[in-house]
């Protein structure tokens, strides 16, 4: 596969992310004030709550790979905020990965929080895109923040990316916090076989 | 006790459905399947030359002293006599900057800059309505193309504008930029008609500084 197609296939990813972002937006907000998506949203939550975690270290380690592909195989230069983001991207796989494992309902605070640290770099990565004149007036011929390497859709560029990745992390964070409260019996592993 | 909160998430575990695993595989494999029949398109690149034929990079000659780099400052080259520097366009038309007795105005570009690809547009607008003083030469280098980087190829960037100037295609290794000391992109040098730099500046300007450097080109300080 050629980089212009698996830059596509990581922009689809990042649409899916975003409509599954905005979907548990719609639902938790909405649910405030209308019955039927308060039962969806609890329904969802059932659903996708005891795997959340889990399913959150999966998009961790696809937005690392596909972050590893543009700079190592495509050979896209890394930014200094497109390595902040990596910086917080990053640890999230073995943090949700083994959190995932070991029922480590604990972590959600510190991968959330290195999560919006990371989804705040990307809102200002995509923000200098469209502004360029914030960084500077020239560009630096060595590798400006402000360069866009790939733009699919119309508008997914790699911060953009980013930002769908990091937010569904976030969101998976927050159902796995409800779901947890749906069902507390759950305890972590290293309390059960403990 | 704790063998039975094992046992309560064993059963827990048994009893999760496997479907939102299918479900996120099987979305994952229809995205992927979309990305490969709708074929990518703007893949890697390796060659400098575009279906058109023409050659994005084209040999560079420098004779004479190069230009020191513009830094901060005063600007040491102002006074200075601009190299010769003997080049081509896209499609092979020989473009040399040299003192010919005539004031100009060059501008370096890169087709990957995003000021460069807002400065280039907005003096395409400003020359239709506004163009140079007679006395007033006007090129443009194209340099620090790549195939890998962002708005390739130069020559098409710069036809979609409209950009009417003459466009020298700098060296693979930026011989003309070198020579004429560029720091960053876009950067203008203006040069009288005695040969002898008069201004530099790197970044993007108004129209209005246009104007003065093209003025400050023809002596009008």
């Amino acid at each position: 596969m050629d980089v212009g197609t698996v830059s596509l296939f990581l922009a689809l990813l990042a649409v899916a992310a975003e409509l599954a972002t905005a979907t548990a937006i719609l639902l938790a907000v909405g649910g405030r004030f209308s019955p039927v998506l308060r039962r969806l949203g609890r329904q969802a939550v059932e659903a996708v709550g005891p795997q959340a975690l889990a399913l959150a270290a999966v998009v961790a380690a696809v937005c690392t790979a596909g972050s590893l592909y543009f700079s190592e195989v495509a050979h896209f230069t890394p930014c200094h905020l497109c390595w902040l983001q990596r910086f917080c991207m990053y640890p999230l796989v073995p943090i949700l990965g083994i959190a995932a494992w070991r029922r480590a309902g604990r972590v959600r605070p510190y991968a959330g929080a290195l999560a919006i640290v990371g989804a705040c770099i990307s809102s200002y990565h995509v923000a200098l895109e469209h502004h360029p004149e914030w960084e500077s007036s020239v560009c630096d011929p060595k590798n400006p923040c402000t360069l866009i390497w790939v733009k699919r859709l119309g508008y997914l560029t790699i911060p953009t990316m980013a930002l769908s990745g990091f937010a569904l992390v976030i969101t998976l964070l927050a159902v796995s916090r409800a779901g947890n409260r749906l069902r507390p019996s759950e305890q972590p592993r290293s309390e059960v076989h403990g | 006790m704790a063998k039975e909160n094992s046992g309560a998430v064993a059963a827990a575990r048994r009893k999760q459905p496997p479907w939102l695993w299918i479900g996120v595989a099987a979305a994952v494999v229809v995205l992927l399947a979309a990305a490969v029949l709708a074929g990518g398109g703007s893949g890697g690149k390796s060659s400098t030359k575009t279906a058109a034929g023409l050659e994005q990079t084209r040999p560079v000659t420098v004779i004479g002293t190069p230009l020191p780099k513009l830094g901060e400052g005063g600007d040491p080259a102002v006074g200075q006599e601009i190299p010769e520097v003997k080049g081509q366009s896209f499609d092979g038309t020989p473009i040399d900057l040299r003192n010919d007795g005539r004031a100009k105005l060059i501008l370096f570009v890169a087709h990957w800059c995003p000021h460069c690809q807002r400065e280039v547009p907005l003096l395409t607008n400003y020359l239709k309505s506004h163009p140079l003083p007679s006395g007033v030469d006007l090129y443009t280098v194209a340099t620090a193309t790549s195939p890998n980087q962002p708005n390739y190829p130069p020559s098409a960037w710069l036809a979609k504008v409209g950009w009417k100037a003459p466009v020298m295609a700098d060296s693979a290794d930026q011989k003309a930029a070198e020579a004429f000391g560029l720091p960053a992109y876009p950067y203008f040098v203006a040069v009288d008609g005695a040969g002898k730099v008069v201004a530099r500046s790197t970044g993007e300007i108004t129209t209005d500084e246009f104007a003065a450097l093209a003025a400050k080109a023809l002596g009008n300080r």
